[in-house]
Protein backbone atom coordinates (compact mmCIF):
# COMPACT_ATOMS: atom_id res chain seq x y z
CA UNK A 1 0.00 0.00 0.00
CA UNK A 2 2.94 2.56 -0.23
CA UNK A 3 0.89 3.79 -4.06
CA UNK A 4 -1.39 5.37 -0.75
CA UNK A 5 0.91 7.01 1.40
CA UNK A 6 2.41 8.25 -2.02
CA UNK A 7 -1.25 9.86 -3.06
CA UNK A 8 -1.55 11.55 0.68
CA UNK A 9 1.85 12.82 0.30
CA UNK A 10 1.17 14.20 -2.84
CA UNK A 11 -2.35 15.69 -2.12
CA UNK A 12 -0.68 16.96 0.84
CA UNK A 13 1.50 18.89 -1.60
CA UNK A 14 -1.13 20.46 -3.60
CA UNK A 15 -2.99 21.85 -0.76
CA UNK A 16 0.13 23.19 0.27
CA UNK A 17 0.82 24.92 -3.36
CA UNK A 18 -3.02 25.77 -3.39
CA UNK A 19 -3.24 27.53 -0.34
CA UNK A 20 0.00 29.17 -1.08
CA UNK A 21 -0.49 30.56 -4.22
CA UNK A 22 -3.80 32.05 -3.05
CA UNK A 23 -2.46 33.57 -0.15
CA UNK A 24 -0.07 35.57 -2.33
CA UNK A 25 -2.50 36.35 -4.60
CA UNK A 26 -4.95 37.74 -1.80
CA UNK A 27 -1.70 39.91 -0.46
CA UNK A 28 -1.37 41.24 -3.51
CA UNK A 29 -5.07 42.29 -4.06
CA UNK A 30 -5.10 43.79 -0.61
CA UNK A 31 -2.11 45.79 -1.07
CA UNK A 32 -3.45 47.27 -4.45
CA UNK A 33 -4.36 50.61 -3.38
CA UNK A 34 -1.07 51.44 -2.03
CA UNK A 35 0.08 54.06 -4.03
CA UNK A 36 3.75 54.27 -5.63
CA UNK A 37 3.32 58.28 -6.65
CA UNK A 38 4.83 59.06 -9.89
CA UNK A 39 5.41 62.87 -8.05
CA UNK A 40 3.19 64.08 -4.84
CA UNK A 41 1.40 66.53 -4.21
CA UNK A 42 1.54 68.31 -0.62
CA UNK A 43 -1.84 68.19 1.13
CA UNK A 44 -3.04 70.42 3.83
CA UNK A 45 -2.50 73.59 2.51
CA UNK A 46 1.42 72.26 2.14
CA UNK A 47 1.09 72.28 -1.50
CA UNK A 48 -0.37 74.45 -4.37
CA UNK A 49 -3.26 75.60 -2.42
CA UNK A 50 -5.96 74.14 -4.40
CA UNK A 51 -9.60 73.76 -3.03
CA UNK A 52 -8.21 69.78 -2.48
CA UNK A 53 -5.47 71.17 0.23
CA UNK A 54 -8.11 73.34 1.72
CA UNK A 55 -11.18 71.02 2.51
CA UNK A 56 -12.56 71.66 -0.85
CA UNK A 57 -13.87 68.63 -3.30
CA UNK A 58 -11.17 65.53 -3.49
CA UNK A 59 -9.61 66.52 -7.11
CA UNK A 60 -8.70 63.47 -9.60
CA UNK A 61 -4.80 63.07 -8.97
CA UNK A 62 -3.64 59.30 -7.99
CA UNK A 63 -1.27 60.52 -5.54
CA UNK A 64 -1.77 61.23 -1.72
CA UNK B 1 2.89 -0.22 5.90
CA UNK B 2 0.08 1.49 4.96
CA UNK B 3 -1.09 4.82 5.35
CA UNK B 4 -4.37 5.39 7.58
CA UNK B 5 -7.45 6.24 6.05
CA UNK B 6 -8.23 8.84 8.09
CA UNK B 7 -4.60 10.66 6.73
CA UNK B 8 -5.65 10.31 3.35
CA UNK B 9 -9.22 11.89 3.58
CA UNK B 10 -7.21 14.81 5.43
CA UNK B 11 -4.96 15.37 2.99
CA UNK B 12 -7.72 14.68 -0.10
CA UNK B 13 -9.81 17.38 1.86
CA UNK B 14 -6.89 20.20 2.45
CA UNK B 15 -5.94 19.18 -1.62
CA UNK B 16 -9.55 20.06 -2.53
CA UNK B 17 -9.83 23.33 -0.12
CA UNK B 18 -6.36 24.40 -1.57
CA UNK B 19 -7.27 24.26 -5.39
CA UNK B 20 -10.73 26.01 -4.23
CA UNK B 21 -9.07 28.98 -2.74
CA UNK B 22 -6.69 29.22 -5.92
CA UNK B 23 -9.10 28.97 -8.16
CA UNK B 24 -11.29 31.28 -6.14
CA UNK B 25 -8.44 33.93 -6.03
CA UNK B 26 -7.33 33.56 -9.89
CA UNK B 27 -10.70 34.30 -11.17
CA UNK B 28 -11.29 37.27 -8.43
CA UNK B 29 -13.03 35.42 -6.07
CA UNK B 30 -12.36 37.94 -3.33
CA UNK B 31 -13.16 41.28 -5.02
CA UNK B 32 -17.31 42.01 -4.50
CA UNK B 33 -19.60 43.19 -7.38
CA UNK B 34 -19.41 46.49 -8.03
CA UNK B 35 -22.63 48.54 -6.10
CA UNK B 36 -25.58 49.75 -8.86
CA UNK B 37 -23.84 49.73 -11.81
CA UNK B 38 -27.40 50.92 -13.06
CA UNK B 39 -26.69 53.83 -11.37
CA UNK B 40 -25.32 55.02 -14.30
CA UNK B 41 -27.29 54.19 -16.78
CA UNK B 42 -27.52 58.15 -18.14
CA UNK B 43 -24.21 58.38 -19.31
CA UNK B 44 -24.31 59.09 -23.19
CA UNK B 45 -21.64 60.07 -25.11
CA UNK B 46 -22.26 63.86 -26.23
CA UNK B 47 -20.93 67.26 -27.63
CA UNK B 48 -20.59 70.38 -25.39
CA UNK B 49 -23.72 71.96 -25.09
CA UNK B 50 -23.08 74.94 -27.35
CA UNK B 51 -23.32 77.71 -23.82
CA UNK B 52 -20.85 76.11 -23.10
CA UNK B 53 -16.56 76.33 -23.24
CA UNK B 54 -13.78 73.83 -23.01
CA UNK B 55 -10.23 74.05 -20.95
CA UNK B 56 -7.69 71.90 -22.85
CA UNK B 57 -5.45 70.22 -20.05
CA UNK B 58 -1.70 71.54 -20.26
CA UNK B 59 0.00 68.49 -22.65
CA UNK B 60 -2.73 66.46 -23.08
CA UNK B 61 -5.65 66.04 -25.61
CA UNK B 62 -8.26 66.20 -22.49
CA UNK B 63 -10.51 68.75 -22.46
CA UNK B 64 -13.01 69.74 -19.47
CA UNK B 65 -16.24 70.78 -20.40
CA UNK B 66 -17.13 74.06 -18.62
CA UNK B 67 -20.81 75.18 -17.78
CA UNK B 68 -21.63 78.95 -18.30
CA UNK B 69 -21.17 80.79 -15.32
CA UNK B 70 -18.15 78.72 -13.84
CA UNK B 71 -15.01 79.81 -13.12
CA UNK B 72 -11.37 78.52 -12.90
CA UNK B 73 -10.01 77.97 -9.79
CA UNK B 74 -6.36 77.12 -8.64
CA UNK B 75 -5.59 73.44 -8.88
CA UNK B 76 -2.40 71.28 -9.09
CA UNK B 77 -0.11 71.81 -12.42
CA UNK B 78 -1.28 69.69 -15.27
CA UNK B 79 -4.93 69.79 -14.67
CA UNK B 80 -7.88 72.08 -14.59
CA UNK B 81 -10.71 72.45 -12.24
CA UNK B 82 -13.76 74.97 -12.45
CA UNK B 83 -16.31 75.90 -9.63
CA UNK B 84 -19.60 77.41 -9.03
CA UNK B 85 -20.16 79.41 -5.80
CA UNK B 86 -23.54 79.81 -4.54
CA UNK B 87 -24.59 83.29 -2.92
CA UNK B 88 -22.26 82.75 0.33
CA UNK B 89 -19.73 82.29 -1.59
CA UNK B 90 -19.45 78.79 -0.66
CA UNK B 91 -19.18 75.70 -3.74
CA UNK B 92 -22.06 74.69 -5.16
CA UNK B 93 -20.22 72.59 -8.10
CA UNK B 94 -17.09 71.33 -8.74
CA UNK B 95 -15.43 70.04 -12.15
CA UNK B 96 -11.65 68.54 -12.08
CA UNK B 97 -10.11 67.16 -14.44
CA UNK B 98 -6.63 65.64 -13.87
CA UNK B 99 -4.01 63.09 -15.77
CA UNK B 100 -3.62 59.60 -14.87
CA UNK B 101 -0.46 60.09 -12.25
CA UNK B 102 -0.40 56.78 -10.47
CA UNK B 103 -1.54 53.58 -10.48
CA UNK B 104 -5.06 54.44 -10.63
CA UNK B 105 -6.94 51.95 -13.58
CA UNK B 106 -9.96 51.46 -14.92
CA UNK B 107 -10.01 47.94 -13.66
CA UNK B 108 -9.58 48.99 -9.97
CA UNK B 109 -11.14 52.39 -9.82
CA UNK B 110 -14.20 51.70 -7.76
CA UNK B 111 -11.55 50.89 -4.75
CA UNK B 112 -8.84 53.53 -5.90
CA UNK B 113 -10.94 56.02 -5.57
CA UNK B 114 -12.76 55.52 -2.44
CA UNK B 115 -9.11 54.38 -0.94
CA UNK B 116 -7.09 57.18 -2.07
CA UNK B 117 -9.93 59.78 -0.73
CA UNK B 118 -9.71 57.85 2.76
CA UNK B 119 -5.92 58.32 2.41
CA UNK B 120 -6.19 62.01 1.68
CA UNK B 121 -8.01 62.10 4.88
CA UNK B 122 -11.43 62.50 4.00
CA UNK B 123 -14.06 60.47 6.36
CA UNK B 124 -17.44 58.62 5.65
CA UNK B 125 -16.38 57.66 2.84
CA UNK B 126 -19.06 55.80 1.06
CA UNK B 127 -19.32 54.18 -2.29
CA UNK B 128 -22.75 54.30 -3.91
CA UNK B 129 -22.26 52.90 -6.99
CA UNK B 130 -19.90 52.03 -9.42
CA UNK B 131 -19.96 50.76 -13.19
CA UNK B 132 -17.01 49.81 -15.46
CA UNK B 133 -16.81 49.62 -19.34
CA UNK B 134 -18.87 52.52 -20.00
CA UNK B 135 -18.74 54.63 -23.07
CA UNK B 136 -17.78 58.40 -23.69
CA UNK B 137 -16.60 60.35 -26.63
CA UNK B 138 -13.21 59.06 -27.05
CA UNK B 139 -12.76 55.81 -25.21
CA UNK B 140 -14.17 53.43 -22.24
CA UNK B 141 -14.55 54.37 -18.99
CA UNK B 142 -15.37 53.36 -15.12
CA UNK B 143 -17.17 55.62 -12.84
CA UNK B 144 -18.03 55.80 -9.17
CA UNK B 145 -20.37 57.84 -7.22
CA UNK B 146 -19.83 58.15 -3.30
CA UNK B 147 -19.53 60.53 -0.88
CA UNK B 148 -17.16 61.73 1.98
CA UNK B 149 -16.55 64.75 4.28
CA UNK B 150 -13.50 66.10 4.75
CA UNK B 151 -10.98 67.71 7.15
CA UNK B 152 -13.02 70.30 7.59
CA UNK B 153 -15.77 68.79 7.58
CA UNK B 154 -17.34 70.01 4.51
CA UNK B 155 -19.51 67.44 2.80
CA UNK B 156 -19.23 66.43 -0.36
CA UNK B 157 -21.17 63.97 -3.26
CA UNK B 158 -19.08 63.11 -6.19
CA UNK B 159 -19.45 61.55 -9.87
CA UNK B 160 -15.40 60.50 -10.32
CA UNK B 161 -14.34 58.58 -13.62
CA UNK B 162 -11.04 57.41 -15.24
CA UNK B 163 -11.52 57.23 -19.02
CA UNK B 164 -9.20 56.27 -21.36
CA UNK B 165 -9.24 57.96 -24.51
CA UNK B 166 -6.74 57.15 -27.86
CA UNK B 167 -3.62 59.17 -26.63
CA UNK B 168 -4.54 59.85 -22.86
CA UNK B 169 -5.99 58.13 -19.68
CA UNK B 170 -7.28 61.46 -17.48
CA UNK B 171 -9.78 61.35 -14.30
CA UNK B 172 -12.72 63.90 -14.21
CA UNK B 173 -14.29 64.70 -11.11
CA UNK B 174 -17.75 66.25 -10.40
CA UNK B 175 -18.62 67.15 -6.98
CA UNK B 176 -21.77 69.33 -5.20
CA UNK B 177 -22.65 69.18 -1.43
CA UNK B 178 -25.43 66.94 -0.95
CA UNK B 179 -27.45 69.82 -0.11
CA UNK B 180 -27.07 71.02 -3.69
CA UNK B 181 -26.63 67.35 -5.50
CA UNK B 182 -30.16 67.62 -6.65
CA UNK B 183 -29.56 70.99 -8.59
CA UNK B 184 -25.96 70.53 -9.81
CA UNK B 185 -26.43 66.63 -10.63
CA UNK B 186 -27.83 67.57 -14.12
CA UNK B 187 -25.32 69.60 -15.06
CA UNK B 188 -22.56 67.40 -13.57
CA UNK B 189 -23.71 64.62 -15.62
CA UNK B 190 -23.44 66.58 -18.80
CA UNK B 191 -20.20 67.83 -18.09
CA UNK B 192 -19.17 64.15 -17.91
CA UNK B 193 -21.20 62.86 -20.75
CA UNK B 194 -18.94 65.49 -22.72
CA UNK B 195 -15.28 64.97 -21.56
CA UNK B 196 -13.30 63.87 -24.16
CA UNK B 197 -9.70 62.66 -23.50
Amino acid sequence: MTHLKRLAASLAVVALIGGGASSLAFAHHRHHHHHHAMSSIPQHNGGDHDADNNGGPSDGDGNI
Amino acid sequence: MSAHPRTIALAAFLALAGIAAFAAAGRGGDKPAQPHPQAFDWLRPASVPGSWSARRLPGSPARLPVPPGWRSARSDPGTRTVISRGPSGEIAGYLNATPRQGEESLASWDSFRVDHNRDEGDRDVDLLAAASGLRFGTGRGSCVLDSYRTETDARYRELACIVAGRAATTVIVAAAPPRQWRAEAPTLRRAIAAFTT
